[in-house]
């Protein structure tokens, strides 16, 4: 397999286990996880697409370190978990950091 | 103008989710410390993986639609944008996505 989708479904694969084996945030477990991404791809078509279109590319690939395979417009297959690794590290580091030190008392500490 | 697409990209991506932080009242940018805890793996992470696969050749970055700007190895300063505002924007959409579910977890 190419380059790129490798490193890709390797990353998406290590934010898994992340999860899984150390930060226990139950992140997965919460449908509002994923609503979120599935919003957050369907944005990022119009934003990659921008970076990736091949008439007028930001962001150029080599073709032989990619799948080459581009379900929609020119972005590449490989890109997608690439995003889910991206947003669901940050997620998981943003759900682990705020419970650790929460921004309001718990309920039952309100509570007299 | 055309070598600020990639930058004009990205302020296009923090005004849309903007409102959600000033109008929808969550606090994502409102919690700098939590947010750079929360970045700082991925953006490390991310950014070193960046550099090497620009070095070694797997993507390059248009001469035509960047500052100019380049890290080592050729990488361009708008992914230390990208990496900052892209999840940034996942943050707003997950924290809004809460709220609506009505259990708002930051505010």
């Amino acid at each position: 397999m190419p380059i790129y989708p490798t490193l890709a479904v390797a990353a998406a694969i290590a934010v898994v286990l992340l999860e899984v084996v150390a930060l226990h945030t139950d992140l997965f477990r919460d449908r509002a996880y994923w609503m979120s991404m599935a919003i957050c791809y369907a944005f990022m078509i119009p934003v990659d697409g921008w970076l990736t279109k091949h008439s007028a590319p930001i962001v150029l690939y080599r073709p032989q370190d990619t799948s080459g395979i581009s379900p929609i417009w020119d972005i590449p297959l490989e890109e997608y978990a690439y995003a889910f690794a991206l947003l669901t590290a940050v997620m998981l580091m943003w759900d682990h950091v705020g419970r650790r030190t929460p921004t309001r008392a718990p309920v039952e500490q309100v509570a007299p | 103008m055309d070598r600020l697409q990639y930058l004009l990209l990205m302020a296009g991506c923090v005004l849309i989710t903007l409102p959600l932080e000033l109008g929808f009242g969550v606090r994502v940018w409102r919690s700098p410390r939590r947010l750079a805890l929360a970045l700082l793996p991925a953006f490390v992470l991310f950014v070193v993986w960046d550099l090497w696969a620009t070095r070694t050749g797997t993507w390059d970055f248009s001469r035509d639609y960047t500052i100019g700007l380049r890290l080592p190895g050729g990488m361009a300063v708008e992914e230390l944008v990208f990496f900052t505002v892209i999840p940034v924007c996942g943050l707003l959409t997950l924290e809004s996505v809460r709220r609506v579910l009505g259990r708002g977890v930051s505010s």
